[in-house]
């Protein structure tokens, strides 16, 4: 038998083919091999200015316009490459030292090589994105060669090459290519200005390989130790790897291995694991939870090898521990700071990964176990056993002072220290420096490489420094950073978008103009805006006005965004990033270019705008007999403050007409409100102070601090918008069945209120009722103490935080029945009134504009509201959680902002002597073994109040911070876990009534006061003190 | 009907008459080795070209055109599957799953190791038939049949193929692959397709790699997504020599074998089949228990020289004897005996002589035989 084979190497056409064969596999189970076909060609351009033949045969668009190009002519260069360099890195000098890339004094002129990114994009996603990012940015130069696509660069994978060799041979090959290509077709008399191509790689391998075939490369580090400010720059090189090879042998494991992916996926389908997102208990590091759709209740996770690992974030995979271990909550704060204080960042050796110390403070758990009340019933609980997705992120933090070396400040030498994150949920961060002296005393920002087996705690990298501690810039930037506000200032791209006439833009006066097309002329309509005073993005308006038939029309304007922010470009993207406005207690980040937000779109008074409006007939009763939506002109007669409308309409002498309109409107607000009410919407609390922050430097700053005052214009205002919003949702709902933008508050599960009903049973004997939510809003209304006007407040926020948080959600996603907004018991709603503040109005304009049939100036908006429900999950998606940051940065402003008071006024008063602080009322919210949680009104903050902070008669006259840390060791505490109360008292004395007793929502006497630690570790770190000076009881 | 009749036996006869016939019958018996009508030798195969991978989306596949322009194309697609557990195994399925909770695989291997035949699917088109028609039918089942069949014990180290393809086909209890063969013969079939088909099918197979398995035991499995990584269906033996101690498992090859009086003919063309006393397809492989080629299965095919007209003598034939009165007289005096006129074509009825077979077989199986030679012939074929 014979047999012949075909012979291919004589066909010229087979070398601009090949293709690429991998292995997928799908969601489904399914395997299946890929194979991709690729052509290869010559016209991909080297993208270098100072080629003379790519721009002649580089592709080009429809236009006949080719890309510009992007690596400079004169490039940087370092000692070592006088005449500059094209940077070529690989897959793991990006992976390594991304926050070099990102630097703005170095890394120009970067080649990103295909290979290299599909390579970072399978082993990174957030560094895949950061890296497009970059190369989307003009300013770096980063040019993205498809180095795959090109026949003289494209690499054929060895017999048996790995994958690995066959992509840093790409590398080489890629810049070997260049160098001779850039020798060939660099233009004559330009010939020594030829920059050189550096291959970056970390790989010992291909540094070696790179040497044989005369290829430059460097080492990150050896290429950054070339460049100037070298200190700075090393410290952001990621340390995991580094780390581990100085390990390396040792090999001392402090955690569990995490299981093989196959078996999570195998586990997680078979119900014997579950997944979901490790959240840690704000007052006990070491207590986590994680919440899965198998259990109605979260599971419990306590303890460091029982987290293993997991950060606060991650998507984690659990498995249900025995029941010989299930425990209840931890009734005890416990502070990393406090029970980890004497750890050595230098030494592993002697570190285990449970501490004797944090060993006692979990022991105490078990005892709680065998409680009999719901509370101290035990709980299932789980361990983690493997990570489905890192959501690490850069933290903000400062260096523990105490962890830095006695040599600190003196050389520069590197060293390990501990980075304490602003975050109490997240571990520290051991970084290794060169600069641990400099960074005492300064917000830094660090990332997180890795935890590995063998470290008791994460290893990161110092990024940069934010600047002093306690210095406004720095402390408001790093609120930004930790809560992920995007507050760069609009790119050049975003504010092309903007209408050319600028501050100039006015609306056509000529009726025929296209402007004004679909729109009707509001005009001569009185209509005001009211709004907190100083407010420059005004959002809404209103007016009302008696009809010949005896009933009344009622219309809310609202700013027309939707004219201006056109879909899909430059600025609709950033806006729908942004999601929201953030405000900060002194400082706004814009969702909208200022220029539309307080201006072209703003309702100002006295001056035409586009308005998208809401007209109601209504009758006297406040009974809407229609609804109307069109888009409008309108010209606001006033914009008043909260008080000023109020004043004006309680001022009996003003007759006019708009006053007249305003009675009108609070009026009918104060029935529709009745309304709601009935309806079983509930009255919640949120602990909310303003700020007002334009008082000069004279008198108590603390004047500024305001609670928030609820007039009767507020709610006017209030009501109207909630209404408008109804009747939109319902609008846009009807015709878009699927898509329609709508916002939902779930109906909370029972079992939330399970901890709260037991508190106000045994401590108040009150009952709440939370079979609906009428119930509920009735039930609060009766939780009243009469000696204790505040109670009723306290009782609110409790509840409030039982609740699920209101989302966005687009129609299709939940049955209808699940559209319900559980707070204000209304059947469907959503956000239509600002769309100056919240990407989702804008949205939700669109659609409105859409299903009205309004065309717009060119035709296009009805298609404008149309969008696919995939792309609307994700703008919900990411618009949530921007809300929810923004909620939580304005909160954490108002608290630093309370901090700063209360430390400018003790510096006044210091110089009268002592700093006493601040005496006022404050409320117990919880109880723990060995402190209490106590919310002060006044201020609305709260904070936790410690054994040593609890003032007895004996020990009054200790005020200093280091004084009361001694008594620590004399306290000895006596907690009822079912009762809810803690007796505090010094060691050694009888049962008398010496010690001072705390229960749950006790009113107390408190002094509030700015601390600074001083000396030790966590010196430089101010907080919000409270001492517990007596009971009112 | 009478197309498709013919279609389930040995192919269409060709258009030849009696005499032609009896010329090649009695050529082809001859007591001093059959001359054949192309000279090849009893034992001798047409020349034939292969090669491998030729459709990179498959997991394997191969290419055979035989010199007389007939060319099949195979490919080999693979698929994982959940396994169904079948009614009886249901009580055990209880303690499987206690065994799954506490063990990380690796035992349990005796009753995992069974597969299931159904697992294998082949299909054949061929031009000018529809994909139910008699036969290709009738030859993917003559195909699969030892495929899944064959199945080695194991003992000779060889642990990967225990089981045979079956048994290679089970990835642990709860998954499996599932093979498709999809066999195109891209030429109408100028003689039996069999032999072509069943080499093109053995190549693609040997060219077949499924994706490694990177989960362990009775984890859903988890694959590496990197082709280079795929491993070979049929393993290759890591030394070139095929003397090596223990021999690989292969696919199996069917061959047709035809008798001609008391010569034995391989590979036989249109011509030779249509005068073969016998046609049989014989299955044989190597696996690892014997020493040698294992025999799997012996088919007999329907010889086609049933249904040929037989020749007439010139003394029966009216025509050479002038006279219609002459001829009834013939007629009269010699009524068709059946006897064998020397010459002349007669179609052959009755069976098979055991010894025959056993001298078909034996020419097959022993060592150096035709067997092993058409086996180390694919064998040489690149393969990857």
């Amino acid at each position: 038998m014979k047999s012949l084979r075909r012979d291919f190497s004589s066909n010229p056409q087979a070398a601009n083919v090949t293709s690429k064969v991998f292995v997928r596999s799908t969601k489904s189970g399914k395997v299946q091999k890929i194979v991709r076909e690729l052509y290869l060609r010559q016209d991909i351009p080297c993208s270098s200015k100072l080629c003379s033949t790519c721009p002649s045969t580089a592709p080009a668009d429809a236009n006949g316009n080719i890309s510009p190009f992007v690596l400079s002519e004169h490039p940087a260069g370092t000692s070592a490459f006088p005449r500059g360099h094209y940077l070529v890195p690989d897959t793991n000098a990006l992976l390594n030292g991304m926050d070099l890339f990102e630097h703005t004094g170095a890394f120009y002129d970067v080649i990103i090589l295909q290979t290299v990114l599909e390579e970072l994009k399978n082993q990174s996603l957030p560094l895949y994105n950061r890296l497009l990012s970059l190369i989307k940015t003009d300013e770096k130069r980063f040019y993205l060669f498809f180095n795959e696509f090109r026949l003289e660069t494209h690499v054929r994978r060895g017999p048996d090459e790995s994958i690995n060799d066959r992509n840093d041979r790409a590398v080489r090959t890629v810049a070997k290519w260049y160098t001779e290509h850039l020798k060939a077709t660099v233009r004559k008399g330009k010939k020594n200005d030829i920059p050189a191509i550096v291959v970056i790689t970390d790989d010992k391998e291909n540094l070696r390989k790179a040497k044989e075939e005369d290829v430059t490369a460097l080492s990150l580090s050896d290429y950054v130790t070339g460049l100037e400010d070298s200190d700075r720059l090393l410290d952001m090189i990621n340390e995991s790897k580094e780390a581990r090879e100085t390990k390396g042998a040792r090999g001392e494991l402090f955690y569990p291995e995490y299981y093989s992916m196959s078996k999570l996926m195998t586990g997680i389908r078979a119900g014997t694991l579950h997944q979901g997102v490790f959240n840690v208990s704000p007052y006990n590091y070491l207590e986590g939870s994680v919440n899965t759709p198998a259990f109605d209740k979260p599971l419990l996770i306590l303890g460091r090898d029982n987290s293993n690992r997991a950060i606060s974030g991650d998507v984690v995979v659990i498995e249900v521990l025995p029941k010989d271990q299930w425990k209840s909550p931890s009734t005890k704060i416990v502070d990393e700071e406090a029970v980890t204080k004497n750890d050595n960042p230098d030494s592993d050796d002697t570190e285990a990964v449970v501490t004797e110390r944090e060993r006692k403070a979990l022991q105490e758990e078990v005892r709680k176990a065998h409680g009999k009340s719901s509370e101290g019933r035990p709980q299932p609980t789980a361990k983690v056993v493997g990570v489905m997705k890192r959501n690490w992120r850069q933290y903000v933090g400062h260096v523990d002072s105490g962890s830095t070396g006695v040599q600190a400040s003196a050389g520069r030498r590197q060293q390990n220290v501990f980075v304490l994150p602003m975050d109490k949920r997240v571990p520290k961060i051991r970084v290794r420096t060169r600069q641990a002296g400099d960074l005492l005393g300064q917000r830094i920002l660090v990332t997180i490489d890795a935890w590995d087996r063998d470290s008791r705690y994460p290893t990161g990298h110092f990024i940069r420094s934010l600047g002093e501690l306690e210095t406004k810039g720095a402390e408001t930037e790093a609120l930004l950073l930790e809560y992920d506000v995007q507050y760069k200032p609009f790119p050049k791209a975003v504010l092309d978008c903007l209408p050319a006439e600028g501050h100039d833009w006015r609306v056509p006066a000529n009726k025929e103009d296209i402007g004004w097309k679909g729109r009707r002329d509001l005009r001569d309509l009185l209509i005001c805006s009211i709004d907190p005073p100083g407010c420059q993005d005004i959002d809404d308006a209103l007016h009302a006005r008696p009809l010949p038939n005896g009933n009344f029309e009622v219309g809310v304007h609202i700013a027309d965004v939707s004219h201006f922010v056109k879909p899909n470009n430059a600025m609709d993207l950033e806006a729908s990033l942004r999601g929201t406005t953030v405000y900060l207690v002194d400082k706004r980040i814009d969702m909208l270019p200022h220029l539309l937000g307080t201006d072209l779109c703003s309702l100002k008074p006295y001056v035409e705008r586009y308005a998208f409006s809401v007209l109601w007939e209504m009758t006297p009763n406040a009974e809407v007999v229609s609804a109307d939506f069109t888009k409008s002109v309108i010209r606001s007669r006033e914009a008043f403050s909260y008080e000023k409308a109020q004043k004006r309409i309680d001022d009996p002498s003003q007759k006019d007409e708009l006053t007249e309109s305003m009675r009108t409107l609070l009026r009918f607000s104060k029935i529709l409100r009745q309304k709601r009410m009935d309806a079983g919407a509930l009255n919640l609390a949120s602990p909310e102070v303003r700020i007002e922050a334009d008082n000069d430097e004279v008198g108590d700053p603390l004047t500024d601090v305001k609670t928030k005052a609820m007039l009767e214009t507020n709610s006017l205002v209030e009501e109207f918008m909630l209404h408008a919003n109804i009747t939109v949702a319902s609008k846009i709902y009807s015709t878009f069945s699927q898509t329609a933008m709508l916002r939902r508050h779930a109906t909370p599960p029972p079992q939330n209120f399970e901890e709260l009903i037991n508190q106000l049973s045994k401590k108040r004997d009150m009952r709440l009722d939370v079979s609906s939510s009428r119930a509920l809003a009735d039930s609060l209304d009766r939780c009243v103490d009469e000696k204790n006007p505040f109670f009723n407040t306290l009782v609110r926020i409790l509840a409030t935080r039982c609740m699920t948080s209101a989302e966005y959600f687009c129609a299709g996603a939940h049955a209808e029945s699940e559209f319900r907004h559980y707070g204000l018991a209304s059947p469907i709603y959503t956000h239509f009134t600002s769309p100056i503040r919240r990407y989702a109005d804008l949205l939700v304009h669109r659609q409105l504009a859409s299903a009205i049939n309004y065309e717009g100036e060119d035709g296009r908006a009805v298609v404008e509201g149309v969008m696919t429900r995939n792309r609307l999950e994700d703008i919900c998606r990411n618009i949530n959680y921007r809300h929810r940051n923004a909620q939580f940065a304005g909160r954490a402003s108002i608290e630093y902002y309370v901090g700063q008071a209360l430390k400018a006024r003790g510096e006044k008063m210091a110089a009268d002597g002592v700093d006493g602080g601040i005496e006022e009322e404050g409320y117990v919210m919880r109880v723990f073994e060995n402190g209490v949680v106590v919310f002060v009104p006044r201020f609305g903050i709260e904070g936790v109040v410690r054994l040593e902070d609890f003032v007895l008669p004996e020990d009054s006259t200790l005020r200093t911070v280091e004084e009361r840390r001694e008594l620590v060791t004399r306290r000895q505490s006596d907690f009822d876990n079912e009762e809810y109360t803690l007796r505090v008292s010094n060691k050694g004395q009888p049962e008398s009534e010496r010690g001072s007793t705390v229960e749950l929502f006790q009113k107390v006497n408190v002094n509030v006061s700015s601390v600074k630690e001083e000396g030790g570790r966590g010196a430089g770190k101010r907080r919000v003190r409270i001492l517990i000076l007596g009971s009112d009881a | 009907m009478s197309a498709q009749r013919q279609a389930s036996s040995a192919s269409q006869t060709p258009l030849i008459s009696p005499a032609e016939l009896s010329y090649l019958y009695t050529s082809l018996s001859l007591p001093d080795g059959p001359i054949r009508p192309d000279g090849r030798s009893a034992t001798q195969f047409r020349p034939l070209t292969a090669e491998t991978d030729i459709l990179p989306g498959t997991n394997g596949s191969a290419r055979v055109g035989f010199a007389d322009g007939t060319q099949a194309i195979v490919g080999v697609k693979a698929e994982v599957e959940k396994t169904v557990v079948a009614a009886e195994a249901l009580n055990l399925s209880q303690h499987t799953q206690e065994e799954y909770a506490d063990n990380e695989g690796g035992e349990g291997k005796q009753s995992s190791s069974a597969g299931h035949g159904s697992w294998v699917q082949m299909s054949i088109e061929i031009p000018g038939f529809r994909d139910d028609d008699a036969l290709p039918v009738f030859l993917s089942e003559m195909m699969r049949e030892p495929l899944v069949e064959s199945v080695a014990g194991g003992q000779g180290g060889d642990g990967e193929m225990a089981g045979g393809l079956k048994g290679r086909l089970v990835i642990n209890k709860r998954w499996h692959w599932r093979l498709y063969i999809d066999v195109l013969l891209l030429s109408q079939p100028l003689s039996y397709p069999l032999p072509l088909l069943s080499l093109t099918t053995h190549l693609a197979l040997l060219s077949t790699k499924l994706p490694k398995l990177k989960s362990k035991g009775e984890e859903d499995p988890f694959f590496d997504d990197d082709w280079n990584a795929a491993e070979y269906l049929y393993p290759r033996s890591q030394l070139k020599s095929h003397l090596s101690s223990t021999q690989q498992v292969r696919p199996p090859v069917t061959l047709l074998v035809i008798s001609v009086g008391d010569n034995v003919v391989f590979d036989p063309n249109r011509e030779e089949i249509a005068v073969a006393d016998t046609v049989l397809a014989v299955s044989v492989t190597r696996d690892t228990d014997s020493e040698g080629l294992k025999l799997l299965s012996i088919r007999t095919v329907d010889p086609p020289s049933r249904l040929t007209q037989p020749g007439v003598p010139n003394s029966e034939n009216l025509a050479t004897l002038g006279s219609t009165a002459a001829a009834e007289e013939a007629a009269l005096l010699e009524p068709s005996t059946g006897e064998e006129v020397s010459g002349v074509w007669r179609p052959r009825r009755g069976g098979v002589k055991r010894r025959t077979i056993a001298k078909m077989l034996k020419l097959v199986l022993e060592k150096g035989g035709v067997g092993e030679e058409v086996l180390e012939g694919l064998e040489g074929v690149q393969v990857g």
